[in-house]
């Protein structure tokens, strides 16, 4: 029973980051339905973004008080700015023109993109792993029967402040609005006034922002960050975005808890080189049963 | 050199692709096999033609991957599964360790077999699952099939199967030079481009475009689509059989990192690249994908030292340059380099009810 | 052009060295030190100056294709060397099992090949590396300056039981070729030697979290983790996990994949255990003016095989020395070269003495264990491998 707690609690903590990310693929794909494959790499760059100011700050180890508050907002502002506006620019410069053009010529751009991306970051950072500054004092609290580390309570609560913030920013503002209306129907978002190009701009922009923050989060979780941590991250993410029904917000964060704690209790039960093998087989299976996804609507057939 | 021939090639089957005379095309088509024939007698030099082998095998697993998303329009993110169920069926059924040792002729069919009965085994599952659900599902199987690979100790784990036979051909061993393989990827092709080219224009090819350009309609119309959809996954499978037969005997070795996703991905870059649904396109596609990375990028520095007199390292940046490649292909040309005349009438057609709309 | 790159560019009296290694994508973290150390040996022997005035010239080429080591193109790699004639020998792969695909190629051709990290036995060893070698049963001409893992697991596992008298492991590899050969060894040869495995577990490719692992491992309570893989794979980040999940005061060993495990792991290196093959006395002197000189070359830090790529290299560049020594006004042949290559013998390397066997594996071998204080490496003891 303790080792299942503390699994569970594991998988939630990874399952959060996966969440983060996948709220970008699903937000993007819901509103022009591309696979946006340079969003795993966008969350390393937001590491790494995070990881400089941090190094800027002169913070190098634990931090306490009114500076840790100081210092963990401006890197996650930093890291979640940066990303926002490379997610713009990404679209703007890769996916834009291609808008209309044969479906899968936009995914041929993003795994470019993608590319360039983990390249850019390969000779700005170095190609080995770098050591990221462990921020917060880890002493593990017991809540009741589970143990659970200061680390692992930030991850999920940035996590889930992020997504209810996002609910807000989704449901809640004229922007949002036209973003859910223009995921809707493109064209008749477009004769109701609404401007198209903005309203996808928004969607790469919280996506970015959200795997910006996302980036921080493991920089901090897991005390360091590496160029290529994006492709399989993405990968993962992606996977959780499908597993809970593409294009559903609320989807993305139920299939990234769902992968993270997947795979906490196959690397447990099973050994860790099955855990990829087991959250595929999962996943193949719920498509199988549940064609569009956990939450998903099924997809409306025009005729 | 290696350079000189795919464009020579490039351009003969451009030629043919846009000649209307069918005299004319096969006399070209004449002369490309004759002189792809000669060439190795003439030139020398290993290191060329075991790059060109390389390449056409790839251009076999574009050919198959063409049935499935070009013709029948299901995307496959993990089209390299079959490429490996190919290549582990040379490596358990030609190699010491297992001490079978079938000749290489032989296993070219099992192994095709074997793949398509993958593509149904993997595609029945799926056919109720549409567009990207489809393709993620197909990721999956992608990431799964390397893995029970890799996980499983009897055929080698991590390691694979190496030392594999080496085929022979009426009673000559193929040794380690690369032409006897560069032979067999010519005839592979040959054969592989004129099956998908009879099959485009079957019976079965029209099902495979009606279902591609609207399934519900094409159901209507009588075609059975659970078996046509099957077809297109078992054909497009035993063609990637066939070539990870070609792949692992000329590489003497099979393990799980050879088939990654990165592989699906790069045959999917090289279909989209030349052209989908279009035979000329994936062809050329395919060549100039895989001589960018495995003549070209390696050789980056060498490359440019000699064309261009300066010496500079490039060796940190393949990917840079591999994704910028990429991306300006398809700014410039979204549809491919050498798009098929319906899709190019589709896109042209789409283009009007949206303004029009 | 692939094959005559290089020849027309540079003068008549250039002599190219081949290097195939993993460059681009995920391998580049152990590639491009490990690239590196090989040019750096070649540097300084340019500098130096060669008999008759010949000069070295590097020419890499990455083996990894979208991001990912590959056999076919290590292959491919090795026969563009092969078809040039002005290469006289060849360094790398990183992998085994590019160097499993490259060995019958470069055998037939008669090539000589010095690896720095290929440590899986059936390269060298048996009637496996008896079928790699059957283009040319008699001439052997693949070999490495690191000791295979059969060698590193028996001195990993007789240090746990009978220094650290540690008796129970739990054995994670990182399910590449390298790291579940030595996981392999060490299980064998800790049971051998009176301890108790309490499971072994093989990583999942390219993820960063590990506490699910840990967290079952420190349910199991072992006295040990023993961990077969390099930094890279996990090792550094298994490490740092460790404390997240209460096994931080439990001592982690590793191979000779793990040296530079503090990169990542920081001061929580401390308690981690890994071998150098090489003598302490001779790798602490020529190791400190190699790591000095790579640091000031390259401003970053030695990586984990950059030290035995450089000894590679001057293995190979003191072969085409020894023949230039006889005759320096043409040209040796790739047979001289090869013939030099496998009479090495007492070579003083960063690494320490490098001489071959008949099988291409390094004579005489000798390991060194090391532990970490305060995240520096610190030398325990030095133990010799011939029996």
């Amino acid at each position: 029973m303790h080792e299942f707690l503390a699994q569970l609690v594991n998988g939630i903590s990874v399952g959060a980051i996966y969440a983060l990310i996948a709220l970008g693929y699903t937000m993007v794909y819901g509103i022009v339905e591309l696979i946006n494959f340079a969003h795993g790499d966008v969350y390393t760059f937001g590491s790494f973004v995070a990881l400089t100011v941090l190094t800027a700050l002169g913070v190098s180890g634990e931090v306490h008080g009114i500076a840790l508050v100081i210092d963990v907002c401006l890197a996650i502002l930093a890291a979640a700015v940066v990303c926002g506006v490379l997610g713009i620019a990404i679209e703007r410069f890769a996916y834009r023109r291609l808008r209309n053009a044969p479906r899968l010529a936009p995914l041929i751009t993003a795994i470019g993109v993608s590319f360039i991306l983990e390249n850019v970051m390969q000779l700005w950072q170095g190609p080995a792993q770098v050591s990221f500054p462990a921020v917060f004092a880890n002493p593990s609290l017991a809540l009741g029967p589970i143990a659970v580390t200061v680390k692992q309570l930030v991850v999920v609560l940035l996590a889930v402040g992020a997504m209810l913030a996002l609910q807000y920013i989704v449901h809640n503002t004229r922007l949002g609005m036209a973003m859910r209306a223009t995921a809707q129907d493109r064209d008749a978002a477009s004769l109701v006034g609404i401007d198209v190009n903005r309203a996808i701009a928004l969607a790469f922009l919280l996506g970015g922002a959200l795997a910006g923050l996302a980036g921080f989060v493991s920089g901090v979780y897991y005390q360091s960050a590496w160029f290529f941590n994006g492709f399989s991250a993405g990968l993962k993410a992606f996977t959780a975005a499908v597993l809970g029904g593409i294009g559903n917000i609320a989807g993305a964060m139920l299939g990234g808890f769902l992968i993270g704690i997947i795979e906490s209790f196959a690397t447990w039960k099973l050994g860790g080189q099955w855990s990829n093998v087991t959250v595929f087989a999962i996943l193949v299976i719920v498509l199988v049963v549940r064609p569009s996804g956990l939450l998903g609507t099924k997809p409306i057939v025009k005729v | 050199m290696i350079y000189v021939y795919v464009l020579a090639t490039i351009a003969a089957v451009v030629i043919v692709e846009r000649t209307r005379s069918r005299r004319v095309k096969l006399a070209i088509l004449a002369a490309l096999a004759l002189t792809l024939a000669i060439v190795p007698f003439v030139d020398r030099t290993d290191a060329t033609f075991n790059v060109l082998a390389d390449a056409g095998v790839f251009v076999m697993l574009a050919l198959g991957l063409n049935i499935v998303v070009g013709y029948a329009g299901l995307l496959d993110l993990g089209y390299a599964a079959f490429f490996a169920i190919g290549a582990y069926a040379y490596g358990i059924l030609a190699s010491p360790q297992f001490g079978v040792h079938l000749p290489f002729w032989a296993i070219l069919f099992i192994a095709a077999a074997c793949a398509g009965l993958a593509g149904i085994v993997l595609g029945a599952p799926t056919l109720r699952l549409h567009g990207d659900y489809l393709a993620i599902v197909t990721l999956g199987f992608g990431e799964i099939v390397p893995q029970v690979f890799q996980n499983t100790q009897a055929v080698g784990g991590p390691n694979g199967i190496a030392a594999l036979d080496v085929p022979s051909a009426l009673g000559h061993s193929f040794g380690t030079a690369a032409v006897p393989y560069y032979f067999v990827t010519l005839g592979g092709i040959a054969l592989v481009a004129w099956v998908a080219r009879n099959l485009g224009r079957s019976r079965l090819g029209r099902a495979w475009m009606a279902i591609r350009e609207d399934e519900l309609a094409a159901k209507h119309m009588g075609i059975d689509t659970t078996r046509t959809k099957l077809a297109a996954f078992a054909i497009g499978a035993s063609f990637s059989g066939l070539g990870g037969v070609i792949f692992a005997a000329k590489l003497g070795l099979v393990s799980p990192d050879l088939f990654q996703f990165q592989v699906s991905v790069l045959i999917l870059s090289m279909l989209v690249l030349g052209g989908m649904g279009s035979l000329i396109g994936v062809v050329v596609g395919s060549l100039v994908l895989s001589l960018l990375n495995s003549a070209l990028l390696p050789n980056i520095n060498a490359v440019i030292a000699s064309t261009l007199h300066v010496n500079v390292d490039l060796t940190n940046y393949h990917f840079l340059i591999y994704g910028v490649i990429l991306v300006a292909i398809m700014l410039f040309r979204p549809e491919g380099f050498l798009p098929n005349r319906e899709r190019r009438a589709e896109l042209h057609a789409a283009a009007i009810t949206e303004t029009s709309s | 052009m692939a094959g005559c790159s290089s020849s027309n560019t540079t003068s008549a009296k250039t002599i190219t060295i081949g290097i195939d290694l993993a460059l681009s994508g995920g391998d580049a973290s152990v590639g491009q030190s490990t690239l590196n150390g090989m040019l750096l040996a070649i540097e300084e022997a340019n500098a130096k100056g060669l008999p008759g005035g010949w000069k070295l010239v590097p020419q890499q080429l990455d083996d990894a294709v979208q991001g990912v080591h590959n056999p076919e193109q290590g292959v491919a790699n090795a026969r563009t060397f092969i078809s040039d004639p002005s290469v006289l020998a060849m360094l790398g792969p990183y992998n085994s099992n590019v160097a499993a695909a490259q060995i019958p190629v470069t055998n037939a051709a008669g090539l000589a090949q010095v690896s720095q990290s290929t440590v899986s036995d059936e390269l060298t060893i048996g009637d496996a590396a008896k079928s790699l070698r059957r283009q040319n049963p008699t001439a052997n001409n693949f070999f490495r300056v690191c000791t295979t893992v059969s060698r590193q697991g028996t001195a990993l596992a007789q240090f746990a039981t009978r220094q650290l008298h540690l008796r129970t492991a739990y054995i994670v590899d990182d399910n590449e070729t390298y790291g579940l050969d030595l996981a392999n060894a060490f299980e064998r040869d800790f049971g051998a030697d009176g301890g108790t495995v309490l499971g072994h577990d093989h990583l999942a490719k390219n993820t960063q979290d590990f506490k699910a692992l840990l967290t079952k491992i420190a349910a199991a309570k072992p006295a040990l983790v023993f961990y077969g893989g390099v930094t890279s794979t996990g090792g550094g980040l298994i490490r740092k996990q460790m404390f997240d999940t209460g096994l931080g005061s439990t001592p982690f060993l590793g191979g000779d994949g793990i040296p530079d495990i503090a990169t990542v792991a920081g001061k929580d290196a401390d308690g981690s255990y890994y071998t150098i093959a090489a003598p302490d006395a001779a790798h602490a002197a020529s190791a400190r003016t190699f790591i000095a000189s790579y640091e000031a070359r390259f401003k970053s830090p030695v990586g984990a095989y950059s030290a035995n790529a450089y000894a590679a290299a001057q293995v190979v560049i003191a072969a085409i020395e020894k023949a230039l020594a006889t005759d320096a006004s043409t040209m040796p042949t790739r047979a001289q070269v090869l013939a030099n290559v496998a009479a090495t013998d007492g070579l003083q390397t960063p690494i320490g003495s490098i001489g071959f066997d008949a099988n291409g594996d390094v004579k005489e071998p000798v390991l060194s264990l090391y532990g970490f204080k305060n995240g520096q490496p610190v030398f325990i003891s030095q133990l010799n491998l011939t029996k």
